[in-house]
């Protein structure tokens, strides 16, 4: 998470929000939060229930205006990689 | 020597392996919908459509590196 945090502001100007999502309750995400100064929100996901929905592991998902899945990526992602796949979808 | 039956049982496994580990959600379809807490208070994909594209990544625990 702390990558996402580096580029947070790239992010931002590509008009995206960044949410992290683990099985870890409020409590741990805000201690977490906290200890890396994420200005982003750990959303709690207890049972894996909203990442049976959309896919296992270490994976993410960019989710567009209209609200429809427009890149995955699995694995660690590389900023700079999703970043540019972005920039290149919202054109 | 190599049993046809053998080669497409191997492949017949390996396409099966490969399915299993293919995300739930694809490329195009809509964001499966959710409600939860977060670390800044409850939270509803759908406040963002419209608003904000979201980068929804998920990873296997806090204080971890994964």
């Amino acid at each position: 998470m702390t990558a996402f945090q580096a580029d947070i502001a790239a992010f931002e100007r590509l008009n995206t929000q960044v949410l992290g999502v683990s099985p870890d309750d409020v409590a741990t995400h805000k201690r977490f939060a906290e200890s890396l100064k994420l200005t982003f929100p750990l959303v709690s996901d207890p049972g894996g229930k909203i990442q049976a929905q959309y896919g296992p592991g270490r994976i993410a998902f960019f989710v567009d205006l209209q609200g429809v899945i427009r890149l995955i990526v699995e694995g660690m992602p590389d900023n700079t990689q999703v970043l540019a796949d972005i920039e290149r979808l919202l054109k | 020597m190599t049993n046809p039956v053998v080669l497409l049982a191997a492949a017949t496994l390996l396409v099966g392996l490969a399915a299993g580990h293919a995300p739930a959600a694809q490329v195009g379809q809509a964001a499966p919908p959710f409600e939860a807490d977060s670390s800044v208070g409850p939270i509803r994909l759908a406040d963002y459509q419209g608003k904000k594209n979201v980068l929804l990544a998920f990873y296997y625990a806090d204080f971890t590196s994964g």
